[in-house]
């Protein structure tokens, strides 16, 4: 139904359908992280990059945002570790990685020579471990951006890093004062008020949040009356949650004056352009990639086409347009301190 | 396995996938063969030319988020029989793949209903495959289940290489899912049969007929050990086989059926505890670096009960 209220095109439409000819520019800055399309792979659901190489064509992504790592080595859960629900996937996966060493030394040298620009996934399990972590990247080249999973369903204290405000907020400082890189702070939907959680990142001094990780579910068997997974409970993804993801982007664009890189349950380039509108200015392909490796690709070769049809001469142009009912309940009305555009850096960034 | 491509860790993973594609291809022909077992036929020359036996292709229905992800199934048979009348079947080019799948779940379940002529998303060949087997006089393949399906084209692979015999056990629950047993002996393979059931063969499971056709070793029929012995089928049957197979010093390699969401080594769910040169374990990716390993590096799951007695508990009939 079209709102009464919804805005006249901007002024500048024309240029915008001028330039569609050639092209919609694509390029997105969050803060200080410049990338070249808004089109990233989530972490966890892209291996190490290495793996799609014979698949995709990564010097096109917008960003590749390898597996998760941490200090030390972990095994990960016991399998089962995913299964397949109603348009969803619920993983309990537990962080299975070789460790900050095994990853610089074998499998950073081969990414940041991929083409993508490289946002490396961290996660510990104090705010010290991610302090550390973040530390021994900073000087390496060729990264482009920190990303903290402070939001990890699978591993006892992920969560707890990214439900308390407080804790949220000394981890993303400690990280702050470690490296120069842009830092994501990506943040969990199982909280009560998600908007309280991307202040305190912003407080931080983030440069921007990536919503969302899973949310918190499980699986039955009930002849056997077992849980499915090894781990019981699990993270689910997927279309399922895109609704969630697309509500978390909405209400951290009107609250917080901070980039939003948007994910969950993107599969189709409608689902890009919901949350480019919503106001996330870039997003990650995540379990689409699972049911088709190149997903990723395909929404970008779409993307261009869909920019075009909103008039819009830039992907900058869509992020945020979302128009809302004169009255809309439910939603927190946008905070002054807002940015208008979207890619001016918050304070502490500067 | 294929130790050289895991040698060191300085790339962590062999990468198969690398000489994968993914395709959108016609179903050619898609037919009943057995009890709940269905044979499909996709018209898919970049698999059917360029894999190895024991590897497998994702498939999935197009367009569906319900069930959303492919599932894994083993290349049968990229050999077209010589009765097989398709003008097309032309077997220099190998045009088609074929696969033979049990109606089990979501997947399965659906895909029995589409019919020739519509189109299935494929990325494949995908995994080791039995690319490292050592050559033998005699060569024992072990099934259960559906396990077969990754068994046909090792079986001719060594027949081809010179073995002067490849034997298949079979067990199953009931003889009505010992599906295109036939395509075995015509490619040579000497099949014996078991069911829980009696239905078909020797009553009893697979161990009880691997125990009945290998004679025990220093016995009078020695002759008729083999040199090394392949298996696919569920977990606790492939335990079985490695444990009996290790009790006489035969060489085993299984192929592992784990679960997959990807198969292409980017999900990390497929994992299965293995055994390094060390004898530490880590869970290892079954899609990139197996499916197929030596069953003395796989840690077994202790005290398992097979097979199971309830008709919902196994994954495979
Ligand atoms: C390398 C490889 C090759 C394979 N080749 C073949 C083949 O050639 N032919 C064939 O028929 N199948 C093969 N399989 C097995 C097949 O991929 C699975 O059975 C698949 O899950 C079927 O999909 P579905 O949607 O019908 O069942 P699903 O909906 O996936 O499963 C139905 C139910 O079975 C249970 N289940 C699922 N996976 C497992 C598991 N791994 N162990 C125990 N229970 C499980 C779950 O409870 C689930 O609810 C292969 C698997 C692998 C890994
Ligand atoms: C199998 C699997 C593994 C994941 N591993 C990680 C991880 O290691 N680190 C992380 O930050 N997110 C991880 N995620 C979450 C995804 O990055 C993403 O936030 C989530 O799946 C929602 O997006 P989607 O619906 O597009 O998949 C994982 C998701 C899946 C499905
Ligand atoms: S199935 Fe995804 S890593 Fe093996």
């Amino acid at each position: 139904m079209p709102h009464p209220d919804r805005p006249a095109p901007a002024p500048d439409a024309g240029r915008g359908l001028a330039r569609a000819a050639e092209g919609p520019d694509l390029s997105v800055s969050l803060g200080r992280l410049r990338l070249p399309n808004p089109i990233l792979v989530a972490s966890g659901t892209f291996g190490y990059g290495r793996e799609m190489a014979g698949l995709v064509d990564l010097r096109r992504l917008g960003g590749v945002i390898p597996k998760t790592i941490t200090p030390h080595p972990r095994r990960g859960n016991a399998p089962w570790r995913t299964v397949e629900t109603a348009a969803g996937l619920l993983n309990s996966i537990g962080l299975d990685n070789d460790g900050v060493e095994a990853f610089v030394a074998h499998q950073l040298p081969w990414l940041v020579d991929c083409g993508a620009p490289v946002v490396v996934s961290l996660a510990g399990a104090t705010a010290a471990e991610f302090v550390t972590l973040a530390a021994r990247l900073d000087g390496l080249a060729g990264i482009a951006a920190l990303e903290l999973n402070i939001s990890c369903p699978n591993v006892s204290h992920g969560v707890d890093l990214g439900t308390d405000p407080e804790a949220c907020r000394v981890v993303v400082a400690g990280v702050r004062a470690a490296t120069r890189l842009p830092v994501l702070a990506k943040l969990t939907p199982n909280v009560t008020d998600i908007v309280a959680i991307a202040r305190a990142a912003r407080d931080g001094g983030a440069d921007g949040v990536s919503l969302i990780n899973t949310l918190q579910g499980m699986a039955i068997d009930w002849r056997r009356r077992r849980p499915l997974l090894g781990n019981v409970v699990g993270g689910l993804s997927g279309p399922a949650i895109k609704p969630v993801a697309l509500r978390c982007v909405h209400q951290v664009r009107r609250a917080v004056g901070l980039p939003i890189v948007g994910v969950g349950g993107i599969m189709t380039i409608d689902d890009v352009m919901e949350f480019l509108v919503a106001g996330a200015s870039a997003v990650q392909v995540g379990t689409a990639s699972f049911a088709d490796p190149t997903a990723s690709v395909r929404l970008l070769d779409a993307l261009p086409a869909a920019v075009a049809e909103l008039g819009a001469g830039s992907v900058a142009d869509v992020v945020g347009t979302l128009a809302l009912p004169a009255a809309a309940s439910g939603c927190p009305a946008p905070v002054a301190a807002a940015p208008s555009p979207v890619s001016e850096a918050p304070p502490h960034a500067r | 396995m294929a130790s050289d491509a895991l040698a060191g860790r300085s790339l962590p993973y062999p990468c198969y996938a690398d000489a994968a594609r993914v395709e959108r291809v016609p179903i050619v022909a898609h037919r009943r063969v057995g009890e709940r077992t269905h044979r499909l036929r996709l018209a898919c020359p970049t698999i059917a030319s360029g894999c190895v036996p024991g590897q497998f292709a994702m498939l999935r229905i197009p367009g569906r988020v319900d069930p959303l992800l492919a599932r894994p199934l083993a290349i049968y048979d990229t050999y077209l029989a010589p009765d097989d009348t398709d003008p097309r079947g032309d077997r220099g080019q190998r045009p088609f793949v074929d696969f033979l799948y049990l109606v089990h779940g979501k997947f399965t379940t659906a895909l029995a209903d589409v019919p020739a002529g519509a189109e299935l998303e494929i990325w494949g060949p995908l995994g080791n495959g039995f690319r490292d087997l050592p050559s033998v006089d005699h060569l024992a393949l072990v099934a259960g289940g559906i396990g077969q399906t990754a068994l046909l084209a090792v079986g001719r692979a060594a027949l081809t290489r010179g073995a002067s015999r490849v034997t298949l056990c079979w067990g199953a629950r009931h003889g009505a899912y010992l599906a295109d047993a036939d395509d075995f002996r015509r490619a040579g393979i000497d099949v014996h049969l078991a069911t829980l059931d009696g239905s078909a063969g020797l009553r009893g499971t697979v161990i009880d007929l691997l125990d009945r056709v290998f004679a025990p070793p220093g016995g009078a029929n020695d002759a008729a050990a083999p040199g090394h012995v392949v298996c696919c089928g569920p977990e606790p049957m492939m335990a079985a086989v490695a444990r009996w197979s290790a009790g006489r010093g035969t060489p085993c390699t299984v192929s592992l059926e784990a679960p997959m969401a990807c198969g292409i080594g980017i999900c990390f769910t497929c994992v299965a505890p293995i055994r390094d040169a060390s004898g530490a374990w880590d869970y290892r990716r079954t899609c990139v670096e197996g499916p197929v390993f030596d069953a003395a590096n796989v840690v077994w799951p202790e005290a398992t009960v097979w097979p199971e007695t309830t008709s919902t508990g196994s994954q495979h009939g």
